[in-house]
């Protein structure tokens, strides 16, 4: 198996535009996945029978072929990014709503009590103390969800959209083994500086946890 | 469709960027499908939409190089799926134009009409389709479905037609793409004109890899491949004759929405029509399947060699 | 909607569904196949390598960054790439699923043995038990609820996985999901789903029972054990 790379030098191009588009749909399903999950979690953590069947459900969910999602949304949505963008969001959910809720869980009840005790309101408690506590945590979620998502993109292949994985479908039907090998090591790549930025990211949100590594 | 809408602009609203309209396969959430009154327009652009088998993005690729030297913006959306997602997809106005065969497409919408000749499977057709699409002329180009064996089986079962498949009932193994065990050029009209029963209806690709593949490795018995492939004659395939006209004739016919054929766009496809034969759109494939060129190279130079771009 | 579910259980529970090379139990049966042989592959080459840098403290990074790599394969990608390296044969899928299941096993054995109580292990040594011995006598005893734990983890994502097999002319569960789309038959795909779905929700639930059931002494080593994954 060798690879043509004359054929690279003349797709720069496409690459670079199925690049764009494959990180766009990763990037908007953790975005809606964030948008979504927070509240969720929130409720599932202060409402202690939500909980359980939130974190079920989206178990069961999780258990689902993406591409039976993608397939089962065509009525809804059609072949179009919204199908794509829906499907990777059910799935970043499952990671994103269970991560928050172990990050809320692992704020002390004291330092909750003390902001209690100090007159500070619950929204303002929930916003400026337990979630910049269990920030951590929800970033561990958001870099797993973010690497899933871009892995993930390419299976809405099957449904015309897909960003690099139609490389994988072109490479296939042609037997040509270039397009496959390239769109592997972009995934894996846009994946390894996704991450590599998200900790980046993490290291300036939270100064307070830089004192102690 | 208002549902539809509703929703993807709910996710457009609400996603972080938006769309823009890249090049080949990538969607935009922007692109609004209202119709247009009367005679429809290619000024908003058009998308083409292809099947996911290389003649069909072949065809894909070509009619965009027309509509592009007639002044229509085109953008291609490789690889769809089967015809039974892309025309829902075409109905719903996620693309505007496909590449169609005239007997396939008939028996997708009408599967009890048994027009055989092209003039009144056009008629046929434009009786059948659903409000909002229309065919343009069919060109002069063909590729049906055929059903081959190796010469090794042939021999074994003296197998020349379709119908000598009846006498080995049980015994063997067909492999096509899943959507022919339901559809009637495939394993229903097989069953039903000439009696066959496979021992297993095994599913692969259209015309690809995988049923090439399983044929050439005694894995499938007949293979369901399209006649415009170089393959079959340089490993030596027998073609099943069909002498009860099972599978009918199969001009390449463009099906586009109401809204965006305008006469640019008709005369633009009918000169592609008229100037593609068989042979060339025959080996157009095999360049794409053998010499590995791209499906939008290949009919770009074709294009340019014909005074079409 | 409604008539869709309506659909499915007629689908799911019609005899001629069932029976067959097509049919459900056939179906079921390959899929079940598939999963565990790949996860048993999986945990062949992951439990090994995973106590080793356990034991030893060496490759801590890769067995930490594993998991993330693991994550960031397209399944897709390798299936077609095994498939046109090696020609039409069951090896790209197992390739495909070992590569999902291994980093989770690894992951989740690295995290096992770190957790052992470091005294513990001294206590061992100065008892005078072998480099051997204290792994296989003490650490692995200590650290199987997380292997447990990353072997379920991997089973799971392997089953909903074990779908992208029929993508390759190969059966399983996933034949009804590419079939379905294929033929745009809807009840079809969700047949499918449901059915994988519920072959890892019983896994799962087999697995956890047997988990409690022989770890309940230790439960306070259970752990949630690290977040699943999808790549397919």
């Amino acid at each position: 198996m060798t690879v043509d790379w004359s054929w690279i030098g003349d797709h720069t191009d496409d690459l670079t535009s199925l690049t764009l588009s494959h990180l766009q749909a990763a990037m908007t399903a953790v975005f809606l996945g964030l948008v979504i999950s927070l509240p969720l979690a929130v409720l599932a953590h202060r409402v202690r029978p939500l909980r359980g069947f939130l974190l079920g459900l989206s178990n069961v969910l999780f258990t689902i072929p993406s591409i039976a999602i993608f397939v089962l949304l065509l009525p809804v949505s059609g072949l179009t990014r919204t199908t794509t963008v829906i499907g990777l969001t059910v799935y970043t959910l499952v990671v994103l709503l269970r991560n928050t809720v172990e990050g809320l869980d692992s704020v002390p009840a004291k330092t909750k009590e003390a902001a209690k005790a100090m007159g500070t309101r619950p929204l303002r408690t929930l916003l400026t103390v337990e979630f910049p506590l269990a920030l951590p945590v929800i970033f561990a979620g958001v870099r797993i969800a973010t690497v899933m998502s871009i892995s993930l993109v390419s299976v809405a292949t099957y449904i015309g959209d897909g960003g690099l994985g139609q490389l994988f479908t072109d490479g296939f039907q042609r037997d040509f083994p270039t397009p496959v090998i390239v769109g592997v090591v972009l995934t894996i790549l846009l994946a390894v500086v996704a991450d590599a930025l998200l900790v980046a990211l993490q290291y300036v949100l939270t100064p307070w946890r830089r004192r102690r590594a | 469709m208002n549902r539809r809408t509703l929703l993807g602009g709910l996710l457009a609203a609400g996603s972080v960027t938006t769309l823009s309209a890249c090049s080949s396969g990538i969607t935009s959430l922007n692109e609004s499908s209202g119709s247009t009154a009367g005679g429809g327009s290619s000024k908003g652009g058009i998308t083409i939409g292809t099947a996911n088998f290389t003649e069909n993005q072949v065809l894909g690729y070509l009619y965009a190089a027309a509509l592009r030297k007639a002044g229509v913006q085109v953008k291609v959306r490789p690889n769809l799926g089967t015809r039974e997602i892309v025309i829902p997809a075409l109905k719903a106005g996620d693309i505007d134009l496909l590449p169609e065969y005239q007997g396939a497409l008939l028996n997708y919408l009408a599967p009890k009409d048994d027009s055989s000749e092209p003039g009144t499977m056009q008629n046929a057709l434009t009786l059948a389709l659903p409000a909002g699409l229309q065919v343009l002329p069919y060109g002069q180009a063909a590729d049906s479905d055929c059903f081959v064996v190796t010469r090794a089986t042939a021999r074994k079962y003296g197998l020349t037609s379709l119908a000598d498949l009846a006498k080995q009932n049980g015994r063997l193994v067909i492999g096509a793409a899943p959507e022919v065990k339901k559809r009637r050029v495939g394993a229903v009209g097989l069953q039903e004109v000439y009696g066959v029963e496979f021992k297993e209806f095994k599913s692969l690709d259209s015309d690809g890899p995988l049923v090439k593949g399983a044929l050439k490795k005694g894995d499938v018995d007949v293979a369901n491949l399209f006649t415009t492939d170089t393959d079959i004659a340089a490993n030596g395939w027998v073609v099943l004759a069909d002498p009860k006209n099972l599978i009918p004739s199969q001009h390449i016919v463009p099906l586009i929405a109401d809204r965006k054929a305008d006469d640019t766009v008709r005369k633009a496809l009918a000169r592609l029509g008229n100037i593609l034969t068989t042979e060339q759109l025959t080996q157009l494939n095999s360049q794409v399947d053998n010499d590995k060129k791209d499906p939008e190279d290949v009919a770009d130079a074709y294009a340019k060699q014909h005074g079409l771009a | 909607m409604f008539e869709l579910i309506k659909n499915l259980g007629t689908w799911l529970t019609s005899a001629s569904q069932w029976a067959g090379q097509d049919g459900i139990a056939h179906r079921l049966t390959e899929h079940l196949q598939y999963s565990l042989l790949a996860t048993l592959i999986a945990a062949a080459i992951g439990l090994p390598v995973g106590l080793l840098i356990g034991h030893t403290g060496k490759g801590a990074f890769l067995a930490i960054n594993l998991a993330s790599f693991g994550r960031a394969l397209p399944t897709v990608g390798l299936v077609v790439l095994v498939f046109l390296a090696g020609g039409l044969s069951m090896l790209p899928v197992y390739v495909a699923l070992v590569a999902l299941a291994v980093p989770a096993i690894v992951t989740n054995t690295y995290a096992g043995m770190t957790a052992v109580d470091p005294d513990v292990r001294d206590a061992a040594r100065g008892q005078g038990m072998r480099g051997h011995q204290v792994l296989l006598q003490v650490e692995l005893p200590l650290a199987l609820p997380l292997i447990m734990t990353g072997l379920r983890l991997a089973l799971i994502q392997v089953v909903a996985t074990a779908t992208i097999a029929a993508y390759v002319s190969f059966g399983g569960l996933g034949r009804y999901v590419f079939d379905g789309l294929a033929q745009r038959d809807l009840v079809q795909v969700l047949g499918g789903a449901v059915l994988v779905a519920l072959v890892a929700v019983v896994l799962d639930l087999l697995l956890s029972t047997l988990q409690r059931f022989l770890f309940l002494p230790h439960s306070r080593l259970r752990s949630s054990g690290g977040t699943p994954t999808r790549t397919a």
